[in-house]
């Protein structure tokens, strides 16, 4: 009997050894992707673009390695007819597995989202299990997606992380840019009522010099990458940019704002305050009226006096509520200037659609067969702004200079 | 393979053969009774014992007249020596006359019962149980002409004193433990448990070694199954020898093929004494400080004997961090190696990059790196323990320039293998309890390997196997997931949580007996005056 179970016990063991190492990939096998880009050629190819971590000359790496240090990114470029083949045309120049597991930045160049929009390309990222849905989602503006990924950037080594850590801070602290992934970006492709906004990153400067490492040696480097404009979508297609105030009123509707600073005239002086937005409640509230659809945006905003150019008593309430109409005033200008340049462009980027759609089902069904192209041009739009200043700052007034 | 069994078998036959004929305590011989004549006794007892040097014989007679012939025979080293000379031997030599007060007696009635002045005093007819008490360190008295013996306890000689425990060191706590008598270590919990109902039944195990093992119990609190059962595994054992309490666990432990210890062992009577009164039994064996703890439960071995003294919510939460602190030693070279060659995907990118820009130079995959570094590691350890402590020194400065430097610099191993194979040592040197603490070790590898088939999903697999496991395992009829499995709410006041001392109020109910578990009082809480002054410091201030 005991001799029974000894030949079990050595068969199961057999049998482990037997399932060999299952889906087993060692770390030095693997080619970490960072990023992906995806272009159009001339014949109308898609090129992708993979920028493959060197972890090497990334992390501090150990000591007594010496030698001259490579770039922290390697890009490889593959040509083909659809998104899996043009990958896994990539392995041919790869010395490694591609592995998409750790790909949190996915750059489509501006020819390929305005040619062919962004609607079936999305697909096979969406059913490949290894791609992240939480993956960044950006336009190259101007430029080839594959120029973007082939800059070099100081601070931050890798590329992408750059990418991606720049366009968070920026919507926290400013406001006009804000992240969109890529399962937001499905989200609003299959939804009828609300267009997609993806941010814009550009290349200044010469892609050319982009490239080398020489680039980051330099405390000004040449050729830097930054974000901006707002990519604004219909029917999944490129259409048109929005830049400046345009594009944080796009914000502010969409209720992404969290931090920026409003600038205001004052006793005839442009822009001599700065009011910094801290906290910030936007409701789209859409009504029937007449038969005809209606949106209530209610804005309430809440700051602080950052900036003081021109002499004014801060400790006098009266004088913080004439402000607070001036800010008011300059808020509901951006909004209204990211409503009209929307109508002009006949997308409905704030998914008023989609309120609609949810508040009166029934009245939707109606409205949605022309929304975007006649009834979003011609929907009345009320703009109620509610600004609060909560502090003024440590100074009561401003420096009056003799 | 038939023919080598038949061989075995054979050879196992004429052993037995060959021992019968040379194992001189069986000859039938010692069953008889004691000669009369002192001459026949004495070189008996030589014959028998091969004149070995540490037997005493001292030959004195008493009564001139009569000329009464006598002989004292001792074991030296192993009796009291002073207190053979003081009551035996001088008070047989001073009372010449006392044949002549009472003459009507027999000499060894005399002997008995006018001479020996020492305690306790037996009365042995064959030689069997004379030499027993001999060899225990009791001294004989022979008497010319009485076919019986007369054995006086002496027992003594040299012992080690008590000292504090050299395993289970507290901060706060009693500072002794046991030692190597087994008189003195029942004595130690005796002191603890000052009540009649301590009771101890002493056997002798061992063939041979003819070894004291005392089972020490509270009559009334311990359940009368589980001290009858005891009782019984120990009178099955049939062997030569008991050197340590290790043979008795191995002997009548519940499963046998698991790494997990079935019996608690300890060398503090505190700790005897506590579980004692919660209802458990304990086996002491002569001639080693461990004593043994039954019936086991897994928890106890997260469960250190300071968590009773110290506050409740510094036990419960120590205890918690003996819990994490055994899952980090078994699975934390496992979750390395699944982590890196499975789910890279679950680990963040920027510790990804890190681990993968160390091993861009290791020539192994993450299971054999692991597992060197493992090995090297249980190399060390096991050096560090065996070498005598004069080279015990060059072991570590070794140890730490070939692992932590030199074969990181070589880039054989990376360092995040180096942290997670320190973190691992340090959690198994943390785990209160080294019988523990050991299966720890062998089971950890146990997962390597699981982990680095399967990944995270072995790892998982391993855990569950190791789940149903333990908790298919028995001490003494106890199971050993008490109380979490099967779950006893009572019992969970001390369990993975230790709750004050006012709120365990009952005994495990599992171990302890049925009718006698409430252990203490209603509202034991403390109820301090509710007034937030102090404590008025003259009582006549407090009438006014």
């Amino acid at each position: 009997m005991k001799r029974n179970y000894l030949i079990l016990t050595l068969h199961l063991i057999l049998c482990l050894l037997l399932a060999g190492c299952w889906s087993k990939k060692e770390l030095t096998d693997l080619a970490i992707i960072s990023a992906m880009g995806l272009d159009l050629n001339a014949k109308g190819e898609y090129v992708s673009t993979l920028q493959v971590i060197n972890p090497s000359n990334v992390a501090g790496g150990l000591q007594g390695g010496g030698g001259s240090k490579g770039p922290p990114v390697t890009v490889y470029t593959a040509t083909g007819s659809n998104i899996i083949e043009v990958n896994q045309i990539a392995s041919t120049k790869l010395p490694r597995r591609r592995y998409y597991a750790h790909t949190n930045l996915l750059v489509i160049g501006e020819e390929l989202a305005r040619k062919e929009g962004i609607g079936n390309i999305l697909d096979a990222f969406e059913r490949n299990p290894e791609f992240r849905m939480t993956a960044v989602l950006i336009i190259a503006q101007g430029a080839k997606a594959s120029d973007l990924l082939k800059v070099m950037t100081p601070v931050d080594k890798i590329p992408a992380n750059k990418i991606i850590k720049n366009l968070r801070f920026t919507e926290e602290q400013w406001g006009e840019f804000f992240t969109i992934n890529l399962q937001n970006a499905i989200k609003d492709l299959t939804t009828t009522g609300k267009s997609t906004v993806i941010t814009g990153f550009s290349v200044s400067g010469s892609p050319e010099q982009g490239k080398k490492l020489e680039n980051i040696q330099d405390s000004d480097p040449e050729t830097t990458i930054g974000a901006t404009g707002l990519g604004i979508f219909k029917e999944g297609k490129l259409i048109s940019w929005f830049e400046g105030k345009t594009a944080r009123g796009t914000g502010w509707i969409l209720h992404k704002l969290k931090n920026t600073g409003i600038s205001f005239s004052w006793m005839d002086k442009e822009d001599a305050v700065v009011y910094q937005v801290i906290r910030e409640q936007t409701k789209s509230i859409p009504k029937i009226k007449k038969g005809k659809p209606h949106i209530t945006i209610e804005v309430k905003a809440e700051g602080n006096i950052m900036e003081l150019r021109m002499p004014a008593d801060l400790t006098d309430p009266l004088v913080l509520l004439k402000m607070e109409k001036e800010i008011e005033k300059s808020i509901q200008e951006e909004l209204l200037l990211a409503l009209e340049e929307a109508k002009k462009n006949k997308t409905d980027i704030f998914g008023f659609g989609e309120a609609f759609h949810q508040s009166y089902p029934k009245e939707w069904e109606k409205l949605k067969e022309e929304w975007h192209d006649v009834r979003f041009p011609e929907l009345a739009v009320d703009v109620k702004v509610d600004a609060y200043i909560r502090r003024t700052g440590l100074r009561n007034n401003a420096n009056e200079l003799q | 393979m038939p023919s080598f069994f038949k061989l075995s078998q054979r050879k196992r036959l004429r052993s037995k053969v060959k021992q019968q004929k040379e194992d001189p305590m069986k000859v039938d011989e010692l069953t008889e009774p004691i000669y009369p004549l002192l001459e026949d006794q004495l070189s008996f007892i030589k014959r028998k014992t091969g004149n070995s040097a540490d037997v005493v014989v001292r030959k004195a007679s008493f009564d001139e007249k009569l000329g009464i012939k006598t002989a004292v025979v001792y074991v030296e080293g192993i009796s009291n020596s002073q207190a053979i000379n003081e009551f035996l031997i001088q008070s047989i030599i001073m009372n010449r006359e006392l044949h002549r007060k009472s003459p009507v007696k027999d000499p060894f009635d005399i002997l008995k019962e006018e001479i020996v002045a020492l305690g306790d005093i037996k009365i042995h007819l064959e030689w069997d149980g004379l030499f027993q008490s001999l060899m225990s360190g009791e001294t004989i008295v022979l008497v010319d002409g009485c076919s019986k013996a007369l054995s006086a306890s002496t027992r003594g000689g040299e012992q080690r004193s008590i000292e504090e425990p050299g395993s289970q060191v507290t901060v706060r706590g009693p500072r002794d433990g046991f030692t190597e008598s087994i008189g003195t270590n029942i004595s130690l919990v005796r002191r603890r448990i000052q009540n009649p109902n301590l009771w101890v039944e002493t056997m002798k195990i061992g063939t041979v070694t003819k070894t004291d093992v005392s089972l020490v119990y509270i009559k009334g609190i311990a359940k009368e199954d589980i001290v009858n059962e005891v009782r019984s595994r120990l009178k099955r054992i049939e062997i030569d020898s008991i050197l340590e309490s290790g043979y008795i666990e191995q002997l009548i432990e519940d499963e046998s093929f698991t790494t997990f210890p079935t019996f608690y062992y300890t060398e503090r009577p505190d700790i005897v004494a506590g579980n004692l009164l919660e209802g458990r039994v304990s086996i002491m064996v002569n001639g080693t400080p461990f004593a043994l703890i039954a019936p086991t439960v897994f928890i106890q071995f997260f469960q250190s004997v300071e968590d009773y003294y110290s506050r409740a919510y510094l036990a419960t939460s120590l205890r918690f961090l003996r819990i994490l602190i055994f899952f980090i030693s078994i699975i934390a070279p496992a979750s390395y190696i699944a982590g890196t060659t499975f789910h890279q995907e679950m680990i963040p990118t920027q510790l990804l990059i890190a681990i993968a820009a160390q091993r861009e130079t290791v020539p192994f995959p993450a299971f054999v790196e692991a597992l060197i570094m493992e090995v090297a590691f249980e190399i060390l350890r096991e050096a560090g323990v065996r070498m005598p402590r004069a080279v015990g020194s060059a072991i570590s400065i070794v140890g730490a320039l070939v692992i932590g430097q030199a074969a990181v610099q070589a880039g054989i191993v990376s360092p995040a293998m180096v942290i997670i194979v320190a973190i691992t040592a340090i959690a198994n040197f943390a785990t209160p309890s080294f019988a523990v603490a050991i299966s720890a070790r062998i089971i950890r590898f146990l997962f390597m390997v699981v982990a680095a088939t399967f990944g995270f999903y072995g790892i998982i697999l391993g855990i569950l196997v190791l789940a149903i496991h333990l908790t298919s395992l028995r001490s003494f009829g106890v199971p050993y997931f008490a109380p979490l499995a099967p779950l006893v709410p009572s019992g969970l006041g001390d369990s993975v949580v230790r709750t004050p001392i006012w709120a365990l109020k009952k005994r495990p109910s599992l171990i302890a007996n049925k009718e006698n578990q409430t252990r203490m009082g209603e509202n034991q809480h403390p109820r301090p005056n509710k007034s937030r002054g102090m404590v008025p410091r003259n009582p006549q201030e407090d009438q006014e």
